[in-house]
């Protein structure tokens, strides 16, 4: 399969000297488009200083990113505007919803065409088709605070696919649902993977959807252990 | 791309318009302040315009007859009638008084002008209903903020008027109405004694063997006869023909007569620049003031309708809003807010100007001088939200 996302020997050190605290120690990570995988670890592993790296919300200390063939970072962002790196490349899926309140579902999921410069009614069209697709296409013009959780979250994966980005990254995506919705959701994000050829990242605590990975990667003290249907794969302990 | 401010303006309309109403009563106060300001110099202005003179002859060295007491002899004009390039010269007096009507006191200015002649300056030039005054004692005109009717007998002093005309805009430099009467008996108005001040002159004028000497009666008759009487006005307005330079005339009238004279720009100095100027600076504090009232309401407002979106701006900065296009939104309900702001302000001080006990003027001019302003405090008002907004980290969004 072609390669999603592919991260090597990222290093994130945050402040210097005696107080420096070292994050991410040189994490590797691979994930193929199409495929799925999850993202563990106990709190203070670094899970969520990795999805800032990989958001292009934090500068990495050192290491390299890429996004299929397109150099991300390496020692240094290789792109001027991370604003539209995210815009075009990455897509967020969130433990809540975080919906925007005061537009409705459509033009919640049209945002994003539309900041990309694409024309109102294009973007209206990919954002319905999506929604179609997701099967939340009749709740389109109900306002977020209208929905169901479910409803919600399906929305919010809507937006995170709408641009077609090669890469999303789900941050606790089930963890406010039961564990029919929560595996609903899995089903539908594996399902969404290989529809559009997307590599997506799923930072999870919930033990109900850690079996449904084919692959983990579990982070602990900044680096990552690579597992495969549960059976250690490989080390990148540095 | 849609309008993110307009959604979010749509979303919670009501809080907004609310918002908007409240600051639209703060500026319809500023616009009336202003149309207050507005209201004084066209006062001073009618006033000029409708003593329908061309110079001021007051007395030697002072401000008269609106911003300093004057007082000349009614004898002065006619000198200065016979001048050349005068057209007409009457004496006038004017008098501020309380009067009593109808179970209230109106304050109005008594204005004394020659009637036996129509057209003369200080005569009112138009009138709404009635007639003007002919007869030389006893009648009035009144402008109608007095709120007397033809027919209506009013008590100035000692004698009682009937009011035989109604006209309008004719007011003093401090707003009051005129009640205009006849020269004369505005000279007695003005200037007469009370009973008990007669008696006491009277007493002593016969006592004084100079001014009633024994056997000639006739002499303290004189004397209380001139003492009781008056023949002073407080100016003598001139009109001047239509080929004659107001300005020269005026020259002339300074060289020959001990008077001072004033001509219309000068007398409009005289009540803008100096009358005024005091409460033109007094109102023009009370705009600056509540000009900073309202940019500190519209940036606390703003302020505050951001830092309730602090999450949303995060998710929106970390799925690829560009800063400009959040600061555009935050910009764009600033400038919503002052739009419904001055709609509501405009709309309030339009209704409730004609309740003030003052003119107000609202000019046309005024008003997109407010919308400009009002736009430009809303916009200064934003920086502050925007500011927060920018600071606002895109991981915020992502937990942990």
């Amino acid at each position: 399969m072609a390669e999603g996302i592919r991260i090597e020997n990222l290093v994130k050190t945050y402040g210097s000297g005696d107080t420096a605290v070292h994050a991410l120690r040189g994490v590797d990570m691979s994930v193929a488009k199409g495929e799925v995988v999850g993202l563990i670890g106990p709190s203070g592993s670094g899970k969520s200083t990795l999805l800032k790296c990989l958001g292009a919300v934090i500068e990495p200390t050192s290491g390299r990113m890429t996004i299929g063939d397109r150099v991300i970072y390496d020692d240094r962002w290789k792109a001027g505007d991370l604003t539209a790196l995210r815009r075009d490349l990455i897509g967020f899926i969130f433990q809540a919803p975080y919906l925007i309140p005061f537009l409705d579902v459509i033009d919640n999921v049209a945002l994003l065409p539309m900041l990309a410069g694409k024309p109102n009614a294009q973007a209206r069209k990919e954002a319905r088709d999506l929604l179609e697709a997701l099967d939340v296409a009749h709740r389109a013009a109900a306002m977020p605070s209208q929905l169901s959780g479910g409803e919600q979250q399906r929305v919010s994966i809507a937006r995170a696919l709408v641009n077609r980005p090669p890469v999303i990254l789900a941050d606790e995506p089930t963890a406010p649902l039961d564990s029919v919705r929560a595996l609903a959701v899995v089903d539908l994000l594996n399902s969404m993977a290989k529809q559009f050829d997307t590599a997506i990242i799923v930072v999870t605590h919930d033990e109900k959807i850690i079996p449904t990975f084919r692959r983990l990667y579990n982070i602990r003290d900044g680096v990552t252990i690579e597992e495969e249907r549960g059976v250690l794969k490989a080390q990148a302990a540095k | 791309m849609i309008s993110l401010a307009g959604r979010d303006i749509l979303h919670g309309w009501g809080k907004f318009v609310l918002t908007g109403v409240g600051l639209g009563l703060l500026i319809g106060v500023t616009l009336s302040m202003a149309g207050v300001y507005r209201g004084m110099i066209d006062d001073a202005q009618a006033l000029l315009d409708n003593s329908g003179a061309d110079l001021w002859v007051v007395q030697k060295d002072t401000l008269g007859p609106y911003a300093e007491p004057s007082s000349l002899n009614e004898d002065t004009e006619r000198p200065i009638r016979a001048m050349a390039g005068v057209d007409r010269a009457a004496g006038v007096t004017y008098l501020t008084m309380q009067i009593a009507h109808e179970g209230t006191d109106v304050r109005v200015m008594v204005v004394g002008a020659e009637v036996a002649v129509p057209g003369e300056p200080g005569q009112p030039p138009h009138l709404l209903a009635g007639r003007r005054i002919v007869q030389g004692h006893y009648e009035a005109v009144a402008d109608v903020k007095t709120g007397f009717a033809i027919g209506d007998r009013v008590k100035v002093r000692r004698n009682s008027y009937r009011i035989v005309g109604l006209t309008s805009r004719m007011v003093s430099s401090g707003g009051d109405p005129m009640l205009f009467l006849s020269l004369k008996d505005a000279q007695d108005a003005q200037f007469d004694k009370d009973s008990d001040a007669i008696v006491r002159q009277r007493a002593r004028t016969a006592s004084s063997p100079v001014l009633n000497p024994p056997g000639n009666p006739a002499v303290a008759e004189a004397v209380n006869a001139v003492q009781a009487s008056s023949n002073n006005v407080n100016a003598v307005l001139v009109t001047v023909k239509p080929d004659a330079d107001a300005g020269q005339v005026a020259a002339a009238i300074r060289r020959w007569q001990r008077v001072t004279v004033y001509t219309r720009a000068d007398m409009e100095s005289i009540l803008i620049d100096k009358m005024i100027a005091n409460s033109a600076r007094q109102i023009g504090m009370f705009l600056v003031i509540l000009a900073i009232v309202s940019a500190a309401i519209v940036a606390f407002i703003i302020y505050t309708m951001t830092i309730g979106k602090i999450r949303e701006i995060a998710v929106l900065k970390l799925i690829g809003t560009r800063n400009r296009t959040i600061a555009g939104m935050i910009l764009q309900q600033a400038l919503g807010l002052g739009l419904i702001g001055f709609a509501v302000g405009k709309i309030a001080a339009s209704f409730w100007a004609p309740f003030f006990p003052k003119y107000v003027l609202l000019l046309p001019a005024d008003s997109v001088r407010g919308f400009f302003a009002v736009m430009a405090i809303c916009s200064l008002a934003s920086l502050l939200a925007i500011h927060a907004a920018l600071k606002v980290d895109p991981a915020e969004a992502i937990g942990g």
